[in-house]
């Protein structure tokens, strides 16, 4: 009986466990996350406690040793509680780019860093973008040294998220954060010449600048400038040169949990609407009787039903690899295909119901409004809709297929 | 699904375990498919957890329901040393009568103490306990072994972590049926229960709230009282 699509009895006792936990301490205050703009810190500190930082990492670095489907039952329970997402980025970020970081990290580095991202005592991101380029990744200026026993970093990134929790020691994490950061160590030789760091944003030569977000408002995101930022060679993530190749993977990563989130909050932001339709009344009957509403409610939820399952064969496929049963372009495909689908049908779901609440729709205290601002995110983050587009077309014609802009 | 209510006798036992040691077990008299649900009590903490079970047992009402307990907890005692304190939630979220605690207590011949909101000291064979009661509250000094019926906030339940919630899948529940205890068969079930329900309805409240919006409220007092008045009722003056 291959196919299934049940879960454990393990993955339902934690989906009710983070339930249970979203429901009573994220969810009333979601709103407040845009306003704000941040997240309460006891709400990260919570989840560090309840383990929601180690799902993948394994038990011997004080991880759960859990598997990617499990970790998606928890962001379905993170996402349904927060439809601004941010605290979607927080956790998939952290749960995508720490799996890598642990993947191709030496012993030392598990030791010292995983093991404090496993606790939730350290939050992990992601940096590859720069001021001047984003899905051109060659295009990287950010540069890294060989000096004695580590290398010296000098750079920037821009459109960062969490650069302001990574920052602050103490706050949101008990130490902080770091990015998983993209440098060239050998500039000739393009995208075989890159190589990744894990880069603690504490480091007093590294400046943060925040920008103001469009959405999603309760994560930060900004640039930071490294101007000379020394970090031991046991902070390389991988071999010299395999760079560019690990950061791909852990693209793949994100972007399966990012099509989940997207599928989610679009059911999620359909029931709040879908309540409210059910209330309001116009020419004596209730919104939810209009057969124009009705449609556009099935139409989007067939879609959304279809990422949600295409979310779940991605984070599937990660499964698969991690056992050796399923290649590396295989997992590549399926992901960015559900990262394209998915943010385009919680787009377009999120847009129609946010309709039926009329000019309430237009307010920010309107949750709805604010996941329609938080998913527009995914166009671009962890690689955009085009890129994801280029990824299927040469995966499906064959890389003879595809021009070559470099 | 653990009866709301109980979390916080279980959030009561867990910390008084981690202030004071010893050890806390759950006993729950429910059918087989509790099983699952009672996981969630392990999680929080709870060492061991017994799930008392056995067709004989359906449709018993309080009183059979508080014997059979009152059975299993001296069970538990024969295994593992007296027991100190037995607490369980003010009432079940489904009858709401509230009766098990103090039945527990006529059962086991101990005292029992309804509405504890927390426990406040244990010392020297006894337990000062804040009680709530209408209006306020009492403060109680009580000889152990003793029985409590936890009520409300101050034991907020805990979220378990998710390491706890997958550690709890691989402890075993025991499973104890009626002869296995030593349950008297007259005693539990439908025989061993005086209550019968006759019959349920819903009760339909037929009254309407009235609100007098005067902004003189001399004159909002005065229509209260004609309006009293008119439906009869006594007011004294
Ligand atoms: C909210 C948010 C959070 C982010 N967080 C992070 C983060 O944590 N870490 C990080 O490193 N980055 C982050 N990013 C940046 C993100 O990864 C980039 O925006 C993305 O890779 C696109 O790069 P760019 O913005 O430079 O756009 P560009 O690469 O300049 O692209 C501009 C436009 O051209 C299109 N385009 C580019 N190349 C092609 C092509 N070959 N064919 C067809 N169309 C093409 C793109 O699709 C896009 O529409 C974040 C972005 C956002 C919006």
């Amino acid at each position: 009986m291959p196919l299934d699509f049940e879960f454990t009895k393990e993955q339902e006792d934690i989906r009710l466990t983070v339930r249970e936990f979203a429901e009573k301490y994220i969810a009333p205050k979601a709103v407040e996350f845009e306003e704000k703009q941040e997240v309460p810190k006891e709400i990260t500190r919570e989840m560090a406690r309840l383990g929601l930082f180690g799902i993948l990492f394994p038990e011997k670095y004080d991880g759960l040793g859990l598997d990617p489907i499990t970790a998606g039952i928890v962001l379905e329970e993170i996402v349904r509680a927060d439809i601004t997402f941010s605290l979607a980025v927080a956790y998939l970020v952290h749960t995508s780019w720490g799996y890598v970081a642990y993947k191709y990290g030496s012993d030392e580095f598990r030791e010292d860093i995983i093991r404090k991202a496993a606790k939730g005592d350290i939050w992990v991101g992601i940096a590859t973008t720069e001021p001047g380029a984003g899905s051109d990744l060659v295009g990287i200026t950010t540069t890294a040294k060989k000096d004695v026993d580590g290398y010296l970093i000098f750079g920037e990134k821009a459109y960062i998220s969490g650069v302001r929790e990574a920052r602050e020691k103490g706050a949101w994490f008990e130490l902080g954060g770091g990015h998983v950061t993209l440098a060239y160590t050998d500039k000739t030789k393009q995208h075989k010449g890159m190589s990744l760091f894990f880069v603690p944003l504490t480091d007093p030569n590294i400046t943060i600048r925040l920008e103001k977000e469009f959405g999603r408002k309760g994560w930060s995101f900004g640039s930071f400038v490294l101007n000379n930022v020394k970090v031991p060679e046991t902070y390389r993530i991988g071999e010299e040169g395999r760079g560019f190749y690990i950061a791909m993977e852990g693209f793949d990563h994100a972007r399966a949990y990012i099509a989940l989130a997207c599928a989610v909050g679009g059911k999620r932001a359909i029931e709040l609407a879908a309540e409210y339709a059910k209330q309001r009344r116009a020419f004596g009957e209730p919104v939810a009787t209009f057969q124009g509403v009705q449609f556009q409610l099935a139409d989007n939820w067939a879609r959304l039903e279809a990422a949600h399952a295409l979310a779940y064969k991605a984070l599937w496929a990660l499964k698969m690899e991690q056992e050796g049963k399923i290649g590396r372009f295989e997992v590549t495909k399926i992901a960015a295909s559900a990262k394209l689908f998915a943010v385009q049908a919680a787009k377009a779901a999120i847009d129609d119901a946010l309709r039926w609440f009329g000019a309430y729709g237009y307010t920010e205290e309107n949750l709805v409004a604010l996941a329609l601002k938080a998913v527009k995110s995914y166009d671009w983050a962890e690689g955009s809709l085009d890129i994801m587009r280029l990824i299927v077309a040469r995966e499906v014609l064959g890389k003879e297929y595809i021009v070559r802009r470099r | 699904m653990v009866n709301p209510y109980d979390k916080y006798a279980i959030e009561a036992s867990v910390q008084l375990k981690e202030k004071f040691g010893g050890k806390a077990v759950g006993i729950a008299m429910a059918p087989p498919h509790a099983a699952d649900a009672l996981r969630e009590v392990l999680a929080m903490g709870v060492d061991e957890m017994v799930l008392l079970s056995d067709p004989k047992l359906a449709g018993s009402d309080t009183l059979a329901t508080s014997y059979a307990l009152s059975v299993a907890i001296k069970k538990v005692e024969q295994r593992l040393g007296s027991v100190d304190l037995v607490l369980c939630g003010i009432e079940s979220s489904d009858s709401n009568t509230g009766h098990i605690g103090p039945e527990v207590g006529e059962w086991l011949g101990v005292p029992s103490v309804s509405y504890v909101d927390r426990i406040l000291e244990i010392k020297d064979g006894y337990a000062v306990v804040k009680r709530l009661i209408e209006g306020g509250y009492a403060v109680m000094k009580v000889k152990l072994p003793a029985v409590f019926s936890i009520a409300g906030t101050s034991y907020q339940p805990r979220i378990p972590s998710l390491r706890d919630v997958l550690a709890a899948r691989r402890k075993q529940i025991d499973v104890w049926n009626a002869d296995g205890v030593g349950l008297d068969p007259s005693l539990v079930g439908l025989v061993g229960s005086p209550t019968r329900v006759v019959k349920m309805w819903r009760i339909e409240i037929r009254r309407k709230g009235k609100i007098f919006t005067d902004s003189d409220v001399d004159v909002a007092i005065e229509k209260l009282l004609n309006e009293l008045k008119k439906d009869g009722v006594p007011l004294g003056v």
